[in-house]
């Protein structure tokens, strides 16, 4: 065999093993974040959050069953591979790279990601974007971005999300609870 | 020749006054070199210390790593549910524009 065909599938190789970890990433519904290190500095408050499945699973060993909010937390992350969260609050309007936050929105577009909610409000200049995951029939991923003029904030839940427990969170850690059954009824 | 025998074990055997300095020669080897008792007893003590040491050490890496392992899991559950706070918080959000009551046409859309 001589060197150009060793070159070749050395080559072609290389694609394929970098195409498939590329479709075993988008698969698992983690998302490539951008690097907001530099953000936090002009932040007046920033959240980075980076929980994968070890600390997950380490974090979830730390929660006190006795206590409900907690309980809680631990019934919601069950089947939670990785959480992912990257929250930046400004003193002025749009210091954040909107191109950054695009790029998130567009790996959004790849197959399996369906929009579950859209929120624009062109008062408040808000819009909330909810994204989930949907391979055989279920919620392996959740995505949301969200952004206002002073703030954006991105969360990515890897794994298989139940929504009625994430739901059933509000209530606790300061999240008001919203009576939605009884907003229907009236 | 039981004579001759005799003379000669008188002649091998008769008292010889040691060189000068000798018995200071022999005291000053006696103090350098330790006995085999004090060899073991030293050896003994080398082997106890240096366990002891091992165990230790052994004994303070598993509480710092126990106590650094405590760390890292009390601030992953702190961030655990700082990460729920946020993500509650967000689908509140969205939560309250879906059920928003009648909203004005050139406010709210596509929820």
């Amino acid at each position: 065999m001589n060197t150009f065909l060793k070159h070749s599938i050395a080559i072609i190789g290389g694609w394929v093993c970098l195409c498939i970890s590329a479709a075993t990433l988008a698969a698992d519904g983690q998302l490539k974040l951008p690097n907001f290190d530099g953000l936090a500095d002009k932040a007046s408050e920033s959240v980075a959050i980076t929980l994968d499945p070890a600390l997950l699973g380490l974090a979830t060993r730390f929660l006190d069953p006795a206590k409900p909010d907690e309980a809680a937390a631990r019934e919601a992350v069950k089947g939670i591979k990785g959480i992912y969260v990257r929250s930046y609050k400004f003193d002025e309007d749009f210091a954040y790279p909107k191109a950054d936050v695009e790029m998130v929105r567009k790996q959004l577009t790849a197959p399996g990601w369906q929009q579950l909610v859209q929120v624009k409000s062109r008062k408040e200049q808000q819009n909330v974007d909810i994204y989930i995951l949907v391979e055989q029939e279920r919620a392996n991923g959740l995505a949301i971005i969200a952004s206002e003029p002073r703030e954006f904030t991105i969360v990515n839940i890897v794994g298989s999300v139940d929504m009625r427990k994430l739901h059933e969170l509000e209530g606790q850690f300061g999240i008001p609870k919203l009576e939605l059954e009884q907003k229907k009824q009236q | 020749m039981s004579k001759d025998f005799e003379q000669q074990l008188r002649d091998a055997l008769r008292p010889i006054d040691p060189e000068e300095g000798f018995e200071q020669r022999v005291m000053a080897r006696i103090a350098n070199e330790p006995t085999r008792s004090r060899r073991r007893i030293t050896r003994w003590a080398a082997s106890l210390a240096l366990a002891a040491s091992v165990g230790f050490a052994a004994i303070l890496g598993a509480h710092q790593w126990r106590e650094h392992r405590e760390q890292q899991g009390l601030e992953a559950r702190r961030q655990l549910l700082e990460a729920l706070r946020v993500t509650g918080e967000k689908l509140d959000v969205a939560y309250q524009a879906v059920n928003r009551e009648a909203p004005p046409a050139d406010d709210e859309s596509g929820a």
